[in-house]
């Protein structure tokens, strides 16, 4: 007869098999804890407070005033106002350009994957190239554009001295660097299509504009919304792209709330202010995102 | 043993221990010491840099390495905020726009120097050599105050950069002579004396279009006259501005007489918004990008290295990569004279500019062994010789001792133009707010270079800002 020694495990070993998944998670949500909880927390106690991050001054609890302050500020709603130009214009081409070459790309033709490579290259790029590249391409004396307008009318074109040149101008970069995102987007959803559905609307001679409305649609609806989410809240703290191609300028034509926020952080060092208006930045884009999910709801329940 | 023989070898012993003692009682002592500099990444900083790396021993025996953090000009000073303002104490000493004094004074960060010059004659010999004007704007806040920050790193001015193949073409001087009644100004010399009317007439008489002849070759792209900063980047604008505010007898809102100083009235004085007027009036001679509000110190710079101008105004610490004839196709047809003046009824030419360049500074945590061995690193970066040295390289000096000596003009082609031009520098402000009024300003001004206002209305929007402003931190009553 043989016996088997059976060993009893130990502490640690019994607390790990029982807690295993707490504990593989952990360090995660500690680095999340430390580098995003605690700042959202310290930065929304901090707008609350009287402070300069350039001043010895001790902070100073002041309750609503930086709220107060900034939402009665005549700059900040002017910089909403320009922003608010950029989300709408902005996020509806890339809306029509990235559905545009999804139907496109949707189809197979020679050379459609290298094509498809190139396409999407603009949202891999990083911000301060796609902005230095605009900044050149925009510029009166060297730039292409400039260059290529000159050899039609003999005149150099000068697109960033009028705010509405300048605007047209950024939000050309912005649609250019993004509607292959919307566009890979709605493209999952048109490969996602059952064929068919096409071959049975074939049969019965719908209209290209039915075929459309009452098979395409439905799918690519979701990610639509998606798609306008997404791009809403990253056009609604665009900076780079104007940072970059105009400063904000002419004047401050293109200055939008993410340079303004920018600015009185780490220029004017209103520390406490720029906390608060981050704060209002944060509730505007929480509203957009549960508008969102609101019509996602809504649209689930209709069907 | 005699007893003679006893007392020799025992002082010889004792002399023996005590030397074996100091010295390795010294080499135990030496310490390895880093300076942490944080710094604009340009040539200034990289030549001092170099003469660190090559020629620098502290004099304490320790191992002292300075080490400069090259920051790119665009984010240096968001850069060095957020590290100043974190805590991180990344740094001993620092770069610093003179703007920047006050606002990184009264946050606890640059570290006041009189009582460290005050126990230094080596150091109060140093503040006695350099040029005043130099020691006001780099040193001092309030402006123009006895309290003491920094020291001069780089001292820099507005120069003239001029095509000399252009300027001193035979072609073109006869057709300047037959279109604008007299001598197209050639030599240094001569550029010198040349005012802002002269100056406009560069701007007409060498704008040329595509096809056109250019001293003798035939234009494969459009040329232009003359250029200044019109930018609405930081104060690339504001700079060249302040010159013609100045030259006009206009000013700019005063801190040295805060509490009494007024913005309304005079910041937007009818000669302040005359001389605003002229300023916008020269952009016209300008390559189109004036017209954007981005032609900044920069776009300046390119368009003049790459050929597609005949001048522009410049601060000094660019002309090293003008003449670096990978970097410039003008490297060999490049001269330099002092910024034009505005002349006067009396026919004398007034002349005023901002100031440019940078002091660096010592950071309030730098204590101890360090401290010492950054104001020893200061005091030779400060040394005639080593002085004369970065003037060799491509530098400037504030000292009187080098940038007046006999063989200063003669290390770089602009160097005549910097000692004179020193005499009529001013300063901007240099209070905690100044960033908030920069950047006001610059967006008037930039509506006013872009068409969207005139200057009364630029400079009356600024008047009524800075009142505001200053009237809230105190600084009007």
């Amino acid at each position: 007869m043989t016996t088997v020694a059976t060993t009893k495990p130990g502490f640690f070993e019994r607390f790990f098999a029982r807690h295993r998944g707490p504990l593989l998670v952990s360090p995660a949500i500690l680095v999340l804890v430390a580098m995003n909880i605690f700042p959202l927390f310290w930065s929304f106690g901090l707008s609350f407070y009287k402070y300069r991050a350039n001043r010895q001054a001790e902070p100073v609890f002041v309750w609503f005033d930086n709220y107060i302050k900034i939402l009665s500020d005549p700059v900040v709603w002017s910089r909403f106002q320009t922003t608010a130009i950029f989300v709408a214009i902005s996020v509806l081409f890339q809306l029509i350009v990235g559905f545009l070459l999804a139907v496109l790309f949707e189809k197979q033709f020679p050379g459609r994957r290298v094509l498809l490579m190139l396409v999407l290259t603009p949202m891999m790029l990083s911000f301060v190239a796609v902005g230095a590249f605009f900044r050149y391409y925009y510029e009166p004396t060297f730039g292409l554009l400039s260059q290529a307008i000159k050899a039609i009318t003999g005149e150099p074109f000068i697109i960033l001295q009028s705010p509405a040149g300048a605007i047209g101008a950024i939000i050309f970069a912005d649609v250019w660097m993004w509607s292959p995102f919307v566009m890979l987007l709605v493209l999952a959803g048109l490969v996602s299509v059952p064929k068919h559905l096409y071959e049975a609307a074939e049969i019965d001679r719908v209209s290209w504009w039915r075929r459309f409305r009452t098979i395409t649609f439905p799918y690519i609806r979701g990610l639509l919304l998606l798609a306008v989410l997404f791009r809403t809240i990253e056009t609604f703290k665009l900076f780079d792209a104007v940072f970059l191609i105009t400063e904000g300028g002419p004047g401050t034509s293109t200055e939008t709330i993410a340079v303004y926020v920018y600015r009185v952080a780490f220029q004017y060092f209103r520390t406490s202010e720029s906390a608060a208006l981050g704060y209002i930045l944060l509730f505007v884009v929480v509203v957009l995102t549960n508008l969102y999910l609101f019509f996602v709801q809504r649209r689930a329940r209709e069907t | 043993m005699s007893y003679l023989k006893k007392l020799r070898a025992s002082v010889l012993g004792g002399a023996l221990a005590a030397a074996l003692g100091s010295a390795f009682g010294g080499m135990a002592a030496a310490e390895d010491i880093t300076i942490n500099m944080a710094a604009p990444d340009w040539p200034p900083t990289r030549i001092m840099q170099d003469l660190a790396n090559k020629e620098y021993k502290a004099k304490s025996g320790n191992s002292v390495k300075v080490v400069l953090d090259f920051i790119p000009w665009p984010d240096y000073y968001t850069r060095l905020a957020a590290s100043l303002t974190s805590g991180e104490k990344k740094y001993n000493m620092a770069v610093s726009d003179s703007q920047w004094l006050g606002a990184f004074v009264e946050g606890g960060y640059y570290l006041k120097i009189n009582d460290i010059i005050d126990k230094d004659p080596e150091l109060q010999a140093i503040f006695k050599d350099l040029h005043p004007n130099l020691v006001a704007a780099y040193s001092t806040y309030p402006h123009k105050s006895a309290n003491y920050y920094g020291f001069p790193q780089m001292p820099d001015v507005l120069v003239n950069y001029y095509r000399k193949d252009l300027f001193c073409n035979e072609d073109e001087q006869k057709a300047f002579q037959d279109k604008m009644g007299y001598k197209l100004p050639c030599t240094p010399e001569e550029m010198n004396e040349v005012d802002w009317k002269m100056w406009e007439d560069f701007g007409k008489f060498f704008r040329r279009a595509k096809g056109d002849k250019l001293a003798g070759q035939t234009l494969d792209d459009d040329f232009y006259g003359i250029a200044y900063q019109a930018g609405k980047g930081y104060d690339f604008n504001s700079m060249q501005i302040n010159g013609f505010i100045w030259q006009y007898g206009a000013d700019i809102w005063d801190e040295t007489k805060a509490p009494n100083g007024q913005a309304l009235g005079v910041v937007n004085s009818d000669t302040a918004v005359k001389a605003l007027e002229h300023y916008l009036s020269l952009l016209q001679y300008a390559p189109p990008v004036a017209k954007t509000g981005t032609m900044d110190i920069f776009k300046t710079d390119e368009l003049f290295r790459e050929g597609k101008l005949a001048a522009h105004i410049e601060w000094i610490g660019f002309a090293e990569t003008t003449i670096n004839k990978e970097m410039s196709k003008v490297a060999d047809k490049t001269g330099f004279a002092k910024m034009p003046a505005t002349k006067g009824a009396d026919g004398k030419m007034i002349r005023w500019s901002n100031i440019g360049g940078q002091p660096f500074v010592l950071t309030t945590w730098t204590e101890g062994a360090t401290q010492s061995e950054a104001i020893e690193f200061v005091k030779w970066w400060l040394s005639t010789p080593v002085q004369t040295k970065f003037a060799q390289a491509g530098g400037q000096s504030g000292l009187k001792s080098v940038f007046a000596s006999a063989d200063y003009n003669s290390y770089r082609p602009w160097n005549h133009a910097f000692g004179p031009s020193l005499d009529w520098q001013k300063d901007v402000w240099h209070i905690p707010e100044f960033f908030e009024l920069l950047v006001q300003q610059q967006e008037e001004f930039d509506k006013a270079i872009t068409g969207q206002q005139g200057a009364k209305q630029a400079l009356d929007n600024i008047a009524a800002f800075q009142d505001k402003t200053l009237r809230e931190a105190g600084h009007i009553e």
